[in-house]
């Protein structure tokens, strides 16, 4: 397939979901998906593996700073030539998204990264440990926001 | 753990590693006599928190900082930020830069390689095939320097094209150092699936189905070698590899023998691709004018690294620095597919692997922590240990 029929039939699978989700064609190769219910992250996946479009290449985080209110999460997936985006916002503050471990196992380490770079809870993680910050590591302080103060570890 | 709860198990902690790899890890392995049952990875050992430095540097710097991600692929990595940031600046680098961007990728995979065909042999105690290949991969890493200057960190790509250009001379060199390498590839290939020693540990063992890579999202080499038909170059060429098709390494047998053959086999088209280059290299400028500001905007650039997929995510606020930097790196979707695989096998197994992979394992003193499952006393081991234990192990089932 190439990047236009896979980003087609994934368009097709997406509009499944048209009452929670607003598609876009940022450029040739990509297709965009805002999900505004965080309720159907895991079946629109779930929807993309079957057609075998789950090849889920990285999860983003963009925190835009301290006086937004959200963040957005923006989960990857690379079949082929294409480029599907999944994007869904959290709150800064106690935002949680649903794991998509039961389906695709390879997505642990990419939610335990997002976990404790950027401070969103994911709910139903197998091992919710640190991944790459020190066990000493204050709590409650994510290094990648923007409002991140390195000072905080000094005064430790 | 729960294996602290269960009477007679052990775990077996590896790790933390030495500082100098890119991706140094701590694995821990419950194990019930000799076979492994649980396998648990804590990376972030050697976190430079390079992404975040990233959003603090300009364009320009965040080049260098980039490349020294990994100094046995700093090349790819250059070369995905360049690719993605001229996207966004909307500026392309001329076809003579893309050939010799390739051209050096495919140098470095051929490095990458040989170092590790080195590693794992040395893990698995074949130290003669060892220290061949390290003498090999020096004909490479001296036609690196010759075009770059570099031994590691080349430098050959910069914002709009690439610094380095080849002339009769280093043409001539390449040309020689590749006949040489292909004949030694030539005889590894058939050491690695000929040598009865070397086989009672690689063939058979480790064996990832092909579904089993597809939904443990493997990528590179250990997913080809389950007949997973997965490489950037192929499905979604960049640079010049539009106008250097790569034909893809597949094996149907998922083991680790495979995985050496589908990287010794890599090496080949690798020779072919640079000879094909050097044959035909466009002529033109080797770089173009690139803005100091990069217009706002997002972008996905998917490389093939030696070791895999490499992904970069870029967002640009129109400014002279990137508003996030985003790099996955081809070893972290390979780690948790492997470290699954390793529930099952041999405890005397488990470092060719880890190998498997090609995780940049490029040193051998780390510590290896044994603890008592019902007394929690523990004691120190080394990776050298239990790479002997490896070792000793296969060779009481020889006799």
């Amino acid at each position: 397939m190439n990047a236009e029929e896979i980003l087609t039939l994934a368009s097709s699978i997406v509009s499944s979901w048209d009452w929670a989700t607003e598609t876009s064609r940022p450029n040739p190769k990509q297709l965009d998906v805002k999900v505004n219910s965080l309720q159907e992250l895991v079946p629109i996946v779930v929807g993309l593996r079957v057609k075998r479009l789950g090849y889920l290449s990285a999860i983003v985080c963009l925190d835009p700073g301290p006086e937004s209110k959200e963040m957005e999460v923006l989960y990857h997936f690379c079949p082929g030539d294409a480029v599907i985006a999944l994007r869904v916002r959290v709150p800064r503050e106690n935002g949680a998204l649903p794991s998509l471990c039961e389906v695709i196992p390879g997505a642990e380490v990419f939610e335990r990264e997002l976990h404790e770079m950027f401070g969103v809870e994911i709910t139903g993680l197998h091992t919710p440990d640190r991944l790459y910050l020190p066990d000493d590591w204050p709590a409650n302080v994510y290094p990648m926001r923007k409002d991140f103060d390195p000072n905080v570890l000094s005064a430790n | 753990m729960e294996s602290k709860r269960e009477p007679e198990r052990f775990t077996i902690a590896i790790g933390p590693q030495h500082p100098a790899l890119k991706e140094p890890g701590s694995f821990q392995f419950t194990v019930d006599g000799e076979i492994v049952t649980k396998a648990y990875v804590r990376l972030g050992y050697a976190h430079r928190g390079i992404e975040k430095a990233a959003e603090q540097r300009n364009w320009i710097q965040d080049l260098y900082l980039l490349e020294r991600i990994c100094g046995i692929c700093s090349h790819i990595h250059a070369t995905a930020y360049c690719l993605a940031v001229e996207q966004l600046a909307h500026v392309e680098a001329s076809a003579r830069a893309q050939a010799i961007r390739v051209l050096v990728a495919e140098l470095e995979r051929i490095h990458s390689h040989f170092l590790w065909i080195g590693v794992s042999a040395h893990e698995a105690g074949f130290d003669t095939l060892f220290m061949y290949s390290w003498r090999d991969r020096e004909t490479v890493m001296d036609l690196l320097e010759g075009l770059t200057g570099n031994r590691v960190n080349y430098s050959a790509n910069v914002l709009g094209g690439v610094k380095c250009d080849i002339d009769g001379e280093q043409r001539t060199a390449i040309l020689k150092g590749m006949d040489f390498l292909e004949k030694r590839a030539r005889h590894y290939l058939d050491v690695l699936t000929n040598d009865g020693m070397f086989l009672q540990r690689t063939r058979g063992i480790a064996v990832m189905s092909r579904t089993q890579a597809e939904v443990m999202g493997a990528i590179g080499p250990t997913a080809r070698a389950s007949n997973v038909a997965r490489d950037v170059r192929v499905e979604s060429p960049y640079a010049a590899y539009k106008q250097y098709p790569v034909t893809m390494a597949l094996d149907t047998r998922g083991d680790l023998e495979a995985r050496f053959v589908v990287r010794v086999n890599e090496l080949f088209e690798s020779f072919r691709l640079i000879r094909l280059i050097l044959d035909t290299l466009p002529e033109g400028e080797l770089m173009v004018r690139f803005p100091r500001r990069v217009p706002a905007g997002e972008v996905v650039m998917r490389v093939e690294a030696p070791r895999g997929e490499l992904f970069y995510f870029i967002k640009s606020n129109g400014s002279d620095r990137p508003e996030r930097l985003k790099v996955r790196t081809p070893t972290i979707c390979n780690i948790t597919s492997v470290i699954k695989l390793a529930v099952g096998h041999q405890l005397a197994d488990v470092p060719m692997i880890l190998a498997g992979i090609d995780p940049c394992f490029s040193c051998n003193d780390r510590t290896v922590q044994l603890s008592h499952a019902e007394d929690g006393s523990s004691c120190m081991m080394k990776w050298e240990d239990l790479r002997r234990h490896g070792i000793e192990h296969y060779q009481g089932l020889c006799k």
